[in-house]
């Protein structure tokens, strides 16, 4: 009887503490979402009111108002888009090669892209703003998309690398003894079968190059001000625009949380980046 | 097929970073437009000196270490716990992807106002009701370095315990269910069975959270930007500081080359570590 009682009341703080965590996880969101329904005084109300009369004007507000952030959707999204499509393209065909071809120093190559995906930005940043002053590329898509390139490339590539490594080497290999070249073979018999994982390569890219903020605040400007850098529209000196700054935040980060929970199963994968098989076995 | 690749990669990355180096043996502000000269080691020699640097490289330690073993201590410990409830896992696995999808700048943010704002932040509000008083959690130098630690703790342990959540539900059943006829307690249990089984997985989890602690800068310049004074610079914003708000160049650079090193000798060891597990 007592045995019983004393596995019941572990259960209940077992579902006790569970729960704390889960809110832990979930406040500075659910208060965003909460706070951007709210008057800005209401936002100051003290203590924080949980039950009050909603509006959608601060909604409104970020997106037709004087400093609406559809201008920076669209930059993000065409940023986003480009460094992406670039990448896989570049990607898909050596992560191939580093994983099936026997190439004459395939394993420094592998460490190579490997290291590369470490630098940490402000060692890329630095030499990138005199580059692209240089040559007149501030403040434009082109220079964005091409310092964007240098993290999501060998990304795209470690991730594409630990899939085609477990896609069987059957097919292809039948395809090659039927003198099929190798591009014919990678073009016909792989890359089908790697669809589903370049769709997972081509969510992580694309959800990377949306939440830069770095490269982005120093190399963008007036005209490439992506929505992560706009969010500083609604905070300045004298005071933060709670409201309008949740609203923003929340249509900014809509994108990329549908994505992340689309590719749910896929995220620990994508966040490890291959550092897991590759690197190590060879 | 691999020459398209390596070459946009040897061009924009390898080529900059080159490029970096040779900056930093150069003086270059840009408030003095016109008096870049070469001065060999001289950022270098500078940096030695420089006590300030000294204070970023020791809290980029402290931050990383810290942030690390946090994540590592409540990722695995959450993953032990909701593995026991195998009903409930499915709401973890969802929040677990808000954190780790939003962007660490719109987490400075939400952090700065609705968590920590004295008076109007939750964590404040809380902190009052507790007794405990309001805090300028990041006006306050001490209280600042814990905060921008808890913010980043809070965005990457979701990842850890996922990580991990996957690693401990692929353990083979029948090792504890002897273990459990032997009368083993549950904390030899996790000492003598758990954990040498997911000994891999705890390598690479460090591995990946050290590269991006090491990092950092999103969540710190929207939470801090650094301050109050220096006190959460990290080197990647001392660095950045120096270079764009004091806009001496070739000093950052110097700066940021040390971090470089610093973060592929960190990645090295703990690559040949992981070999030898």
């Amino acid at each position: 009887m007592s045995r019983r009682s004393g596995s019941a009341l572990r259960g209940a703080i077992l579902m006790a503490v569970s729960a704390a965590l889960l809110l832990v996880w979930i406040l500075p969101v659910l208060l965003s979402v909460l706070t951007s329904f709210k008057d800005e005084k209401e936002v100051l109300a003290y203590p924080p009111t949980v039950v009050f009369e909603a509006t959608l004007k601060n909604y409104v507000a970020v997106l037709a108002g004087p400093s609406s952030i559809v201008p920076n959707l669209t930059s993000s999204l065409i940023i986003a888009l480009a460094t992406t499509i670039l990448s896989i393209v570049i990607a898909v065909p050596a992560a191939y090669a580093i994983a099936r071809l026997r190439l004459p120093g395939r394993q420094p190559l592998g460490f190579y892209v490997l290291a590369t995906q470490l630098v940490p930005p402000i060692g890329l940043i630095i030499p990138y703003f005199l580059i692209l002053n240089g040559i007149g590329w501030m403040d434009s898509y082109k220079g964005l998309v091409l310092i964007y390139i240098t993290f999501s490339l060998p990304f795209a590539i470690w991730l594409m690398v630990s899939y085609f490594e477990d896609i069987p080497r059957e097919m292809e290999e039948a395809a090659l003894l039927d003198r099929a070249s190798r591009w014919q073979a990678f073009w016909y018999v792989v890359l089908p079968q790697a669809r589903g994982a370049i769709a997972v390569t081509v969510i992580f890219v694309f959800l990377n190059a949306w939440n830069e903020f770095l490269f982005a605040v120093i190399l963008g400007g007036a005209t490439v001000k992506p929505v992560t850098v706009a969010m500083y529209n609604y905070i300045n000196t004298e005071q933060t625009q709670w409201a309008q700054l949740c609203a923003a935040a929340l249509i900014a980060m809509l994108p990329v949380i549908v994505l992340g929970i689309v590719a749910q199963k896929h995220i620990v994968k994508g966040l490890t980046a291959g550092a897991v098989k590759g690197s190590g076995r060879r | 097929m691999v020459a398209p690749g390596l070459l946009v990669l040897v061009a924009t990355t390898t080529f900059p970073l080159l490029y970096l180096l040779w900056q930093s043996l150069q003086n270059i502000n840009l408030a003095m437009p016109g008096m870049d000269r070469y001065i060999g080691v001289g950022n270098y020699v500078r940096m030695w000196e420089d006590s300030r640097f000294w204070g970023a490289l020791s809290y980029t330690g402290i931050y990383t270490g810290v942030t690390v073993v946090l994540q590592l201590v409540i990722g695995l410990g959450m993953a032990m716990l909701v593995l026991r409830i195998p009903r409930a896992q499915w709401a973890f696995r969802v929040a677990a992807i808000l954190p780790l999808v939003l962007a660490p700048v719109v987490v400075g943010l939400f952090w700065r106002t609705l968590m920590l704002t004295p008076d109007f932040g939750i964590v404040d509000y809380a902190s009052r009701s507790l007794g405990l008083g309001s805090h300028n959690w990041l006006g306050d130098p001490e209280l600042a370095r814990f905060s921008v630690i808890a913010i980043h703790t809070w965005q990457w342990t979701p990842f850890v315990f996922l990580y991990m959540l996957a690693a401990l539900a692929a353990l083979p059943e029948d090792l504890y269910e002897a273990a459990k006829i032997d009368r083993a307690n549950a904390f030899r249990r996790f000492m003598h069975i758990t954990l040498p089984l997911i000994r891999p997985a705890i390598v690479v989890v460090v591995i990946l959270r050290m590269t991006v602690a090491l990092a950092a800068f999103a969540a710190i310049y929207a939470a801090t930007g650094g301050g109050p004074g220096t006190a959460t610079e990290i080197v990647n914003l001392y660095a950045y500081r120096v270079s764009f708000a004091e806009l001496s160049l070739g000093y950052g650079a110097a700066v940021a080359v040390v971090l470089l090193a610093i973060t592929l000798a960190v990645a090295a060891v703990l690559f040949r570590i992981r070999r030898a597990t």
